[in-house]
């Protein structure tokens, strides 16, 4: 046993990285693929409605760990296939964030009035150009606190990479923890680190949608 | 021939005829009012000229070419038929000349140096060239229902519909409005208006028609239609309208 020191606290640090890099990835490629979705739920054709619906339903049942799992030890059993833990750590990260995000942004989509879309049909407006310049910063404002919540979400959410032997901040803190007998100060650390990390994106989305609300 | 020629239209919603055979023809810088019941069907027609709603039989030409919902250039039909809204419909997330000239600048009508200008000038005749920077909930209903009518005035179209423009508006905000579309029936517009406004049908408009149950009861000349209906549906309508 030894008593908590800077490199006890370095260390600390130095794992958040995985915590960002599990967060970057997830959102990389889960934020473009929540968007298809969102769009698929929100599509004029019954077929891609459902299919988009039981994708995000299925996704959304499966605790974040079952996900892990699946992708971890699943796949080489049912698959044969053997991929290295980060990839499929972000697959099931990824997956994750999409229905998640993906139905959050429905919401917004549809909380537009259907009657925005015509407005700007009868202007001459492609569906892409109302979309991009008439919809979609209407619900991206509506769908802001949400979003950020999520995310807030996502970040305590990596924590659970750990089981995986992703040495990310709470694994971190669980290896300082044993080192040093130090439970207390240092998961009083490690909550301390989720807090700043979030506080921050809190603060942020909340002064975005008072900038986007530029009418009120 | 006609600017607007309508044919034998029919449509349903679901098992309800709302529209059971509408035939009539529109001149170039005509103004026709269409009067009627709630259900009558005339909301339903103005959206089919709009190829907002296909029709189920029949046809509808503007301009000699055939309007229906996948039409190969709905996109530049509808920069050629403008329509104003009950709910004004205007968008909330950007200031009035935005509203105005997202339209214009995204179908290549102008471009980015003329843009504040036609802002300013479809403002200024709908007397409103001092709220170009506003955002819309800034304004009154009249006023944001006269931002809606200078977006449409600014894509230049051919025809402009109005759907029962002043329904939502406060009494004292109708008169302004009204006014508006006064001076746009004097400089020439050609216009098809669904109204309430028995006031304004009486006095601007060439030709009244009246709907009742998903058809065209009688039309003509206000002065001959108000002070004599044909039909007692018509004569019992006015008589309610007053």
């Amino acid at each position: 046993m030894r008593s908590f020191s800077l490199i006890d606290f370095v260390s600390l640090f130095a794992a958040l990285r995985w915590t960002v890099v599990l967060v970057v990835l997830a959102l990389a490629f889960g934020a473009p693929l929540a968007l298809g979705l969102a769009m698929g739920r929100i599509s004029r054709f019954a077929g891609m409605r459902w299919t988009m619906a039981a994708i995000i339903q299925i996704i959304q049942s499966v605790p974040l760990l079952g996900l892990l799992f699946f992708f971890y030890f699943g796949m080489p059993v049912f698959l044969g296939i053997q991929v290295p833990a980060i990839i499929a750590v972000t697959i099931a990260y990824t997956l994750y964030t999409a229905a998640f995000l993906g139905e959050i942004w429905r919401g917004g989509l549809e909380a537009v009035k259907q009657a925005q879309w015509e407005a700007g049909s009868c202007l001459g407006l492609s569906l892409w150009q109302q979309f991009r310049h008439i919809i979609a910063p209407q619900a991206l404002r509506l769908s802001l606190p949400p979003t950020v919540g999520f995310l807030v979400q996502l970040i305590k959410g990596t924590s659970l990479a750990s089981i995986l032997g992703f040495v990310e901040l709470a694994r971190a803190g669980q290896v300082v923890s044993a080192a040093t007998f130090q439970p207390l100060l240092t998961y009083a650390l490690v909550a301390a680190i989720y807090f700043a990390l979030c506080l921050p994106l809190t603060l942020w989305s909340r002064s975005l949608e008072a900038r986007l609300d530029g009418s009120r | 021939m006609a600017l607007v020629e309508i044919r034998d239209v029919h449509k349903k919603f679901g098992r309800v005829d709302v529209l059971k055979g509408v035939s009539l023809d529109v001149e170039e810088g005509e103004i026709v009012t269409i009067i009627g019941r709630s259900g009558s069907g005339k909301s339903t027609l103005l959206r089919c000229i709009n190829a907002l709603e296909s029709v189920d039989a029949g046809e509808i030409r503007v301009e000699g070419e055939k309007v229906h919902a996948r039409m190969r250039d709905l996109k530049k039909f509808r920069q050629r038929v403008g329509i104003v809204f009950q709910a004004f419909n205007l968008f909330p997330h950007l200031k009035v000349e935005r509203n105005i000239t997202l339209a214009p600048l995204l179908t290549g009508r102008i471009d980015k140096a003329k843009a504040r200008a036609l802002a300013e000038d479809v403002l200024t005749r709908v007397g409103l060239a001092d709220k170009i920077d506003a955002w819309p909930e800034q304004l009154s209903g009249g006023q944001q229902q006269r931002v809606a009518i200078a977006r449409c005035l600014a894509m230049a179209p051919h025809l402009m519909l109005f759907d029962e423009v002043t329904s939502a508006l406060d009494p004292e905000l109708v008169g302004e409005v009204l006014k508006v579309m006064e001076a746009m029936a004097k400089q020439g517009m050609t216009m098809i208006l669904v109204t309430h406004e028995m006031g304004f049908a009486r006095n601007v408009a060439d030709r009244i028609v009246f709907m009742h149950q998903g058809r065209v009861w009688e039309q003509g000349p206000p002065a001959k239609l108000f002070a004599n209906p044909e039909t007692p549906e018509l004569a019992s309508f006015i008589a309610s309208a007053k």
